[in-house]
Protein backbone atom coordinates (compact mmCIF):
# COMPACT_ATOMS: atom_id res chain seq x y z
CA UNK A 1 0.00 0.00 0.00
CA UNK A 2 1.59 3.40 -1.18
CA UNK A 3 0.71 6.24 1.24
CA UNK A 4 1.76 9.87 -0.58
CA UNK A 5 2.75 12.02 2.72
CA UNK A 6 2.02 15.55 1.63
CA UNK A 7 4.79 17.70 3.62
CA UNK A 8 3.54 20.98 5.30
CA UNK A 9 5.75 23.99 7.66
CA UNK A 10 8.49 22.50 9.62
CA UNK A 11 8.04 19.05 7.35
CA UNK A 12 9.26 20.25 4.03
CA UNK A 13 12.71 20.27 5.41
CA UNK A 14 12.43 16.73 5.07
CA UNK A 15 12.67 16.80 1.55
CA UNK A 16 13.39 18.65 -1.71
CA UNK A 17 9.70 17.38 -3.16
CA UNK A 18 6.64 18.62 -1.19
CA UNK A 19 5.75 15.05 -0.25
CA UNK A 20 7.63 11.22 0.36
CA UNK A 21 5.96 8.30 -0.25
CA UNK A 22 5.99 5.43 2.18
CA UNK A 23 5.48 1.62 1.19
CA UNK A 24 2.95 -0.02 3.97
CA UNK A 25 1.35 -3.22 5.31
CA UNK A 26 -2.37 -2.99 4.65
CA UNK A 27 -4.13 -1.80 7.60
CA UNK A 28 -1.33 -0.36 9.13
CA UNK A 29 -2.02 2.59 11.64
CA UNK A 30 -1.09 6.36 11.78
CA UNK A 31 1.10 5.17 14.55
CA UNK A 32 3.32 3.09 11.95
CA UNK A 33 3.46 5.70 10.09
CA UNK A 34 5.20 7.73 12.09
CA UNK A 35 7.90 5.36 13.07
CA UNK A 36 8.36 5.27 9.28
CA UNK A 37 8.79 8.26 8.84
CA UNK A 38 11.48 8.71 11.97
CA UNK A 39 13.51 5.67 10.10
CA UNK A 40 13.34 7.39 7.44
CA UNK A 41 15.01 10.51 8.83
CA UNK A 42 17.11 7.72 10.63
CA UNK A 43 18.23 6.74 7.31
CA UNK A 44 18.40 10.32 5.40
CA UNK A 45 19.35 12.72 7.92
CA UNK A 46 21.56 11.04 10.42
CA UNK A 47 19.14 10.91 12.73
CA UNK A 48 18.41 14.85 13.06
CA UNK A 49 16.87 15.12 16.38
CA UNK A 50 14.81 17.88 15.43
CA UNK A 51 13.39 16.44 12.75
CA UNK A 52 12.28 13.75 14.53
CA UNK A 53 10.84 15.97 17.89
CA UNK A 54 8.92 17.55 14.46
CA UNK A 55 7.59 14.29 13.45
CA UNK A 56 6.60 13.40 17.35
CA UNK A 57 4.68 16.49 17.65
CA UNK A 58 2.76 16.15 14.35
CA UNK A 59 -0.76 15.58 13.38
CA UNK A 60 -1.92 13.92 10.15
CA UNK A 61 -4.85 14.30 8.39
CA UNK A 62 -6.73 12.30 5.58
CA UNK A 63 -7.53 13.65 1.96
CA UNK A 64 -11.12 14.36 3.16
CA UNK A 65 -9.34 16.83 5.33
CA UNK A 66 -10.07 14.86 8.90
CA UNK A 67 -7.86 14.42 11.64
CA UNK A 68 -6.72 10.78 11.80
CA UNK A 69 -5.82 9.32 15.80
CA UNK A 70 -3.11 7.25 16.60
CA UNK A 71 -4.56 4.26 16.08
CA UNK A 72 -6.70 5.05 13.14
CA UNK A 73 -5.63 1.91 10.30
CA UNK A 74 -5.22 2.69 6.77
CA UNK A 75 -6.87 0.66 4.16
CA UNK A 76 -5.69 1.40 1.14
CA UNK A 77 -3.37 3.41 -0.83
CA UNK A 78 -3.82 7.52 -0.40
CA UNK A 79 -2.47 10.93 0.36
CA UNK A 80 -1.71 11.77 3.93
CA UNK A 81 -1.21 15.18 5.25
CA UNK A 82 1.77 15.69 8.33
CA UNK A 83 0.68 18.52 9.81
CA UNK A 84 3.72 19.86 11.87
CA UNK A 85 3.10 22.31 15.39
CA UNK A 86 1.38 25.77 13.47
CA UNK A 87 2.16 29.28 14.07
CA UNK A 88 0.34 31.26 11.80
CA UNK A 89 -1.00 34.96 12.40
CA UNK B 1 -21.85 36.15 7.93
CA UNK B 2 -17.95 34.72 7.33
CA UNK B 3 -15.73 35.44 4.47
CA UNK B 4 -12.59 33.23 4.77
CA UNK B 5 -9.75 32.95 2.23
CA UNK B 6 -6.21 32.29 1.54
CA UNK B 7 -4.39 34.70 -0.20
CA UNK B 8 -1.68 33.73 -2.52
CA UNK B 9 0.69 36.94 -2.10
CA UNK B 10 2.18 36.17 -5.64
CA UNK B 11 -1.29 36.98 -6.87
CA UNK B 12 -2.56 39.81 -4.58
CA UNK B 13 -2.13 42.10 -1.85
CA UNK B 14 -4.30 41.61 1.84
CA UNK B 15 -7.43 44.17 0.63
CA UNK B 16 -7.99 46.18 4.46
CA UNK B 17 -11.07 47.98 2.60
CA UNK B 18 -12.47 44.81 0.96
CA UNK B 19 -12.31 43.62 5.09
CA UNK B 20 -13.93 46.73 6.40
CA UNK B 21 -16.64 46.71 3.38
CA UNK B 22 -17.39 43.50 3.94
CA UNK B 23 -18.43 43.94 7.84
CA UNK B 24 -20.41 47.26 6.99
CA UNK B 25 -23.99 47.37 7.40
CA UNK B 26 -26.44 49.66 9.23
CA UNK B 27 -26.92 46.62 11.83
CA UNK B 28 -23.64 46.99 13.10
CA UNK B 29 -22.39 50.19 15.36
CA UNK B 30 -19.01 48.75 16.27
CA UNK B 31 -16.15 47.45 13.49
CA UNK B 32 -12.74 45.78 14.75
CA UNK B 33 -9.86 45.55 12.48
CA UNK B 34 -7.33 43.50 13.22
CA UNK B 35 -4.23 42.77 10.82
CA UNK B 36 -0.86 41.10 11.54
CA UNK B 37 2.30 42.47 9.99
CA UNK B 38 5.39 41.11 9.67
CA UNK B 39 8.03 42.78 12.08
CA UNK B 40 11.65 43.26 12.12
CA UNK B 41 12.81 41.36 15.45
CA UNK B 42 11.98 38.17 17.15
CA UNK B 43 14.14 36.44 19.38
CA UNK B 44 16.93 38.99 19.17
CA UNK B 45 17.15 38.15 15.27
CA UNK B 46 17.05 40.30 12.71
CA UNK B 47 14.26 39.47 10.51
CA UNK B 48 13.75 40.41 7.19
CA UNK B 49 10.75 39.05 5.89
CA UNK B 50 8.67 35.86 6.86
CA UNK B 51 7.20 32.89 4.26
CA UNK B 52 3.84 31.85 5.18
CA UNK B 53 2.61 28.11 4.15
CA UNK B 54 -0.54 26.86 5.08
CA UNK B 55 -2.70 23.87 3.94
CA UNK B 56 -5.80 25.79 2.74
CA UNK B 57 -8.43 23.59 2.86
CA UNK B 58 -7.86 22.78 6.50
CA UNK B 59 -7.63 26.44 7.36
CA UNK B 60 -10.97 27.17 5.82
CA UNK B 61 -12.20 24.45 7.87
CA UNK B 62 -10.83 25.49 11.23
CA UNK B 63 -11.95 29.09 10.62
CA UNK B 64 -15.63 27.74 9.82
CA UNK B 65 -15.46 26.06 13.17
CA UNK B 66 -14.21 28.75 14.68
CA UNK B 67 -16.78 31.10 13.32
CA UNK B 68 -19.29 28.23 15.04
CA UNK B 69 -17.73 27.72 17.94
CA UNK B 70 -17.71 31.65 18.26
CA UNK B 71 -21.90 31.50 18.16
CA UNK B 72 -21.44 28.81 20.79
CA UNK B 73 -19.40 30.24 23.11
CA UNK B 74 -19.69 34.08 22.78
CA UNK B 75 -23.34 33.46 22.23
CA UNK B 76 -23.28 36.92 19.18
CA UNK B 77 -25.55 35.85 17.32
CA UNK B 78 -25.49 38.72 14.68
CA UNK B 79 -22.16 39.33 13.27
CA UNK B 80 -19.82 39.32 10.42
CA UNK B 81 -16.74 38.44 9.77
CA UNK B 82 -14.11 38.48 7.43
CA UNK B 83 -10.59 36.56 7.35
CA UNK B 84 -8.11 36.45 4.76
CA UNK B 85 -4.46 34.74 5.57
CA UNK B 86 -1.67 35.35 3.24
CA UNK B 87 0.56 32.06 1.98
CA UNK B 88 3.80 33.28 0.52
CA UNK B 89 7.14 35.30 1.19
CA UNK B 90 6.00 38.65 2.87
CA UNK B 91 8.84 41.76 3.69
CA UNK B 92 8.47 43.56 6.90
CA UNK B 93 5.33 46.04 7.23
CA UNK B 94 3.17 43.18 5.21
CA UNK B 95 0.20 42.16 6.37
CA UNK B 96 0.08 38.49 7.06
CA UNK B 97 -3.76 38.24 8.00
CA UNK B 98 -6.75 40.69 8.61
CA UNK B 99 -9.22 40.35 10.64
CA UNK B 100 -12.50 42.08 10.44
CA UNK B 101 -15.67 41.94 12.66
CA UNK B 102 -19.26 43.81 12.67
CA UNK B 103 -21.37 43.42 15.72
CA UNK B 104 -24.05 45.58 17.24
CA UNK B 105 -21.67 46.86 20.12
CA UNK B 106 -18.21 47.33 20.66
CA UNK B 107 -17.61 44.73 23.51
CA UNK B 108 -18.68 42.10 21.46
CA UNK B 109 -17.04 43.32 18.75
CA UNK B 110 -13.80 43.13 20.89
CA UNK B 111 -14.47 40.05 22.28
CA UNK B 112 -15.14 38.32 18.92
CA UNK B 113 -11.98 40.06 17.47
CA UNK B 114 -9.61 38.87 20.28
CA UNK B 115 -11.68 35.09 20.27
CA UNK B 116 -10.78 34.65 16.53
CA UNK B 117 -6.61 35.95 16.21
CA UNK B 118 -6.19 33.59 19.78
CA UNK B 119 -8.06 30.63 17.97
CA UNK B 120 -6.78 30.85 14.66
CA UNK B 121 -2.72 31.07 16.29
CA UNK B 122 -4.01 27.48 18.28
CA UNK B 123 -5.65 25.63 15.57
CA UNK B 124 -5.33 27.23 12.15
CA UNK B 125 -2.78 25.22 10.20
CA UNK B 126 -0.71 27.91 9.29
CA UNK B 127 3.39 27.83 9.17
CA UNK B 128 6.35 30.95 9.29
CA UNK B 129 9.78 30.57 8.12
CA UNK B 130 11.72 33.89 9.38
CA UNK B 131 14.38 34.93 6.95
CA UNK B 132 16.97 36.95 9.02
CA UNK B 133 19.46 39.47 7.94
CA UNK B 134 22.42 37.68 6.22
CA UNK B 135 21.27 34.70 4.94
CA UNK B 136 19.57 32.24 7.16
CA UNK B 137 15.94 31.23 7.79
CA UNK B 138 14.38 29.41 10.03
CA UNK B 139 10.83 27.26 10.80
CA UNK B 140 9.15 28.70 13.65
CA UNK B 141 8.39 25.99 16.47
CA UNK B 142 4.82 26.42 16.49
CA UNK B 143 2.21 24.67 18.58
CA UNK B 144 1.54 20.84 18.32
CA UNK B 145 -2.51 20.20 17.47
CA UNK B 146 -1.47 16.24 17.66
CA UNK B 147 -4.68 15.10 19.47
Amino acid sequence: MKITLELYGASRQFSKKSFLEFNLKKKSSIKELRKEIINYIDKSFKGNSSYKRIIKASAFCSEKDIFLNENYKIIRSQKISIIPPIGGG
Amino acid sequence: MLHVKVIEIKKRKIDVQKAIQYVSSPYFGAIILFTGTVRNENNKKKVKGVSYDSHDKLVIKSIKEIYSDSTKKLNIKKKAIFVEHAKGYLKLGEKSIVIAVGCKHRGEAYKLSRFFIEQIKKRTPVWKKEHYIGSNSSWLKGVSIKK
